[in-house]
């Protein structure tokens, strides 16, 4: 490869605002990469966390127990935190009314209070990867246009208009595109990957709350005999 | 329960990202085409789904008779569902171990399609290259070959050229000495002839002198004694007198003959002058025209300072025509250098050339002109 049209080179001797809009790729990468390797790790503890508190809770373990066994509000996460909500609440109205509809109202709303929240954590940065990935093409384009205009105006003043005057323009002016391709790609893949991830663990998450709802109402249904009889 | 931190930071995740970033620099600035980013992460997210399924399963299967031995209220139903459900989930992992499999085999078999295909892409662009190279050595060959051929057309010329010259001036010499050879003869043959009618002359002379003396004796012998002595003595003067003369005659005959081949070899050598100075003339004439010529013929090229002078060293044919017209010197201006040239081609055929006498011809076939702006010499 020749010296002069080394991408180094070539990005050194870019004009300036070629040069902005290529730092601005970059930065734009390196933060949806860093989006993309948090969101997955974020994913993947989710997942495990839901799968371990799932087989624990369906292990028949006392749900006294296991709510005593489970921190704190805050430090809660996925389903526990959904089983936590659903569960306090559930206790919590026990002893003020009688009626077994009020009560799991009650539980029904604290815990799609628990799963907004839990969709909100999940989804968190997803939209700045949604951002890059469709906004990086077009800045990358527009480097590529202004750097050839660069290239027609210094071909105007050239007195022989050979290719060589223009093909460092030109080439550096793609790298632009290149380089918001090289952005937008993989933001789109990760995108396509982590909001289908999240909305899975979402409908899990749903399932556990209809589960965990259609026990207390069993629950409610033999405490209400109990007491009618 | 396992208590493992729960909070993602952002840490580790900006750590991956700048050390993705440099890789890809390092490997494009190393080899250009090859920016492969996809792989490495998901490659990492199938190991870990792989090995947190498996270790799920386990605890569970760990975890199941506790499960059985504790329930307590709402019994029934819930076990059939957990049994089914465990049966569900069994044959799903099965069938997920198959899948898998049928993954692996799948994968194995493309990667092994797509490495015969690389070998064979290679093989071809091998075959290709080989072809390629094999092509440009014969067109290298056959180039080699052509510039021979000229060359030896050109040295052919060449030879040609000067054995013609060569011939031309060996029989001008010859041409000039064999005049010369005839014009000694003929004088020498002239020499001869004087000289022998002059001793012819001579003799028929004395002979006379000598039959009148005779004749004289005998009459004065025949007359008078004394007469005789007196015609002797007169005789005698006479005879003396008459030798002198003759002598004097001979002698500015000779003189004559003398000054006549001195005054023709002078007459020569003059002549020879005037036919030199004539050629000389003529040369000069010869030169004017084709500076002339050429000056008509030269288109100036602008831009070019007053100092631009260039030589241009022209070969002439024996008619006239340019044989080459090169740049001896140039003048640091190829524009100015080209325009020479071409103004030499364009007045090309000097047919004047053939007017020249032969003798100088030869000199005048090969001269410089010098270019500058304003004129030429």
């Amino acid at each position: 490869m020749n010296d002069a049209m080394s991408i180094p080179h070539l990005i050194m001797n870019a004009s300036g605002v070629v040069q902005a809009v290529m730092l601005l790729l970059l930065i734009g990468s390196l933060l949806s990469w860093v989006v993309i390797f948090q969101r997955s790790f974020v994913m993947r503890r989710a997942r495990k966390a839901h799968r371990e508190f799932e087989d624990r809770f369906w292990s028949g373990v006392d749900l006294n127990e296991l709510y005593r066994e489970t921190p704190a509000e805050q430090d809660t996460l996925g389903t526990e935190h959904i089983f936590r909500a659903g569960f306090r609440e559930f206790n919590r109205l026990l002893p003020k009314t009688r009626s077994p509809q009020a009560i799991l109202d009650g539980v029904q709303r604290s815990m799609r209070v628990a799963w907004s929240r839990e969709e909100d954590r999940l989804n968190l940065h997803l939209v700045f990867l949604a951002t890059v990935a469709s906004s990086s093409p077009y800045i990358g384009l527009f480097g590529t246009v202004w750097g050839i205009m660069g290239s027609f105006q210094s071909l105007s003043m050239a007195q022989q208009a050979t290719l060589a005057t223009v093909a460092p323009w030109i080439a550096e002016a793609l790298i632009a595109t290149a380089m918001g391709l090289f952005a937008a790609i993989p933001a789109v893949i990760f995108y396509n990957r982590l909001s289908a991830e999240s909305s899975r663990l979402l409908g899990k998450y749903e399932d556990f709350a209809e589960e965990f709802h259609s026990i207390l109402h069993r629950n409610l249904q033999g405490r209400g005999e109990t007491t009618e009889g | 329960m396992a208590r493992q931190h729960r909070r993602v930071g952002y840490g580790l995740p900006t750590l991956l990202a700048i050390a993705l970033h440099l890789g890809i620099l390092v490997v494009s600035v190393i080899r250009f085409p090859s920016s492969d980013t996809e792989p490495p992460s998901q490659s990492v997210v199938q190991a870990t789904l792989v090995s947190a399924e498996t270790a799920t399963d386990q605890a569970q299967r760990a975890d199941e008779p506790p499960a059985s031995a504790k329930e307590d209220e709402s019994s029934e139903d819930e076990a059939t569902r957990r049994a089914e459900e465990e049966e569900a989930r069994r044959q799903q992992e099965a069938e997920e171990q198959r899948q898998r499999e049928a993954e692996a085999e799948r994968q194995r078999q493309a990667e092994q399609e797509r490495a015969e295909a690389l070998e064979a892409a290679r093989a071809a662009a091998e075959e290709a290259e080989r072809r390629a190279e094999e092509a440009r050595a014969q067109a290298e060959r056959r180039e080699q070959q052509e510039a021979e051929r000229e060359r030896q057309a050109e040295e052919e010329a060449r030879r040609q050229r000067e054995a013609e010259e060569q011939r031309q001036r060996e029989a001008e010499a010859e041409r000039q000495r064999q005049a010369e050879e005839e014009a000694r003869r003929q004088r020498e043959a002239e020499e001869q002839r004087q000289r022998e009618a002059e001793a012819e002359r001579q003799r028929q002379a004395e002979e006379e002198a000598r039959r009148q003396q005779e004749a004289e004796e005998q009459r004065q012998r025949e007359a008078e004694a004394e007469r005789q002595r007196q015609a002797e003595e007169e005789a005698r003067r006479q005879r003396e007198a008459e030798e002198q003369r003759q002598r004097e005659q001979a002698a500015q005959r000779a003189a004559e003959a003398a000054q006549n081949s001195l005054d023709r070899a002078i007459a020569g050598e003059a002549e020879a002058a005037a036919n030199a100075e004539q050629a000389q003339e003529a040369a000069n004439g010869f030169i004017n025209l084709v500076r002339q010529a050429v000056e008509q013929a030269w288109v100036i090229p602008p831009n070019v300072g007053d100092n631009a002078n260039a030589l241009v060293a022209i070969r002439l044919g024996p008619s006239g025509e340019v044989f080459s017209a090169s740049i001896a010197r140039s003048s640091g201006n190829s524009a100015f250098d080209r325009a020479a040239i071409q103004a030499v081609e364009s007045a090309a055929p000097f047919s004047e050339l053939r007017e020249l006498p032969a003798s100088v011809q030869r000199d005048y076939r090969e001269f410089n002109l010098n270019f500058r702006p304003g004129d030429i010499r």
